[in-house]
């Protein structure tokens, strides 16, 4: 029951746009040089999550991208769904698929998999990246701090 | 983020075990058809099973296998621990990434990533197999446990 590396980075490059999003439309060559991500590899990730409205795109020699909509009104659910789909062990209990399986109704399993399903998506859609910046803004600082009394 | 062949196979035939083999052995045979899967790839998995002490194996003609334990002391944490290895929601960096050494990376690890293992983890060791053999034998209109004082 694994994300891949879709999911991974794609959520890191997303962090990223929102901790730098007030600098303008970001480069994916700098989110690639920032977190260490091929920048091909971001190219397919910022594809999806443009189709899936979460980030927008600006063409030009100042280009790059930006959020679609504030960090806070983006949970780390709505990025795992885009890069990975839903977030589920088994395919029978994505919605629509019921009809996929004759042993829907009986089965001896289908009950354990839609309580993880739950339970998942309950935790990433109550983690919004704009939290995800306020605590990596918070720990930066106490890091600058330090620095600073060295 | 897709389960293994063998980590739903296997969960569902030790469902199987703990309504059909209270307290005697039965044949991967007899879990194949009531479950409708491979029994071939029941051996794979039963194979697993047995040397993660899940299960015992009982030779002979009239063989089969019965669970090591009562259905309620055996959590699916278990069961998935010997069928998938570690539950952990993603993989450690290999590969793609040079070194996990953005604190972005670090950050999504303790406030995201670790938190959605621990809570699969948490909920997975909260249920065993006698809840999910209950839930089976409501869903398929069998007599409930029976419990004689």
């Amino acid at each position: 029951m694994k994300l891949s590396t879709k999911g991974k980075y794609g959520l890191e490059a997303m962090v990223d746009l929102a901790v730098h999003t007030s600098e303008g439309p970001i480069s994916l060559k700098s989110i690639s040089a920032r977190q260490n991500l091929p920048e091909n590899y971001l190219e397919q990730i910022f594809l999806v999550l443009r189709r899936s409205e979460l980030v927008s795109s600006i063409r030009g020699a100042q280009g790059g991208y930006l959020l679609a909509k504030p960090a806070e009104k983006i949970s780390v659910l709505e990025v795992l769904n885009a890069l990975e789909g839903p977030l589920a062990p088994v395919s029978c209990i994505i919605e629509g698929n019921s009809g996929t399986c004759a042993r829907y109704a009986r089965c001896a399993s289908r009950t354990l998999w839609e309580k993880v399903k739950a339970l998942l998506d309950t935790t990433a859609s109550s983690i919004t990246l704009g939290e995800l910046v306020d605590k990596y803004r918070a720990a930066n600082q106490a890091d600058n701090q330090i620095e600073y009394y060295i | 983020m897709k389960l293994s062949t063998k980590g739903r196979y296997g969960v569902r035939a030790l469902v199987d075990m703990a309504v059909y083999a209270k307290n005697e052995h039965i044949s991967l045979y007899s879990i194949a058809q009531r479950q409708d899967v491979s029994e071939n790839y029941l051996e794979q998995v039963f194979s697993t099973l047995r040397k993660a002490g899940i299960v015992r194996s009982v030779k002979g003609a009239q063989g089969g296998y019965i669970l090591a334990d009562l259905p309620e002391n055996i959590t699916i944490e278990r069961v998935l621990r010997a069928l998938e290895g570690d539950i952990t929601i993603v993989d450690e960096d290999t590969g793609i990434k040079a070194a996990d050494n953005s604190s972005i990376s670090r950050l999504l690890k303790q406030h995201v990533w670790d938190r959605m293992t621990a809570d699969i983890n948490n909920l997975v060791n909260s249920i065993t197999l006698g809840d999910m053999a209950d839930d089976y034998r409501k869903k398929n209109g069998l007599a409930e446990e029976m419990y004689y004082i």
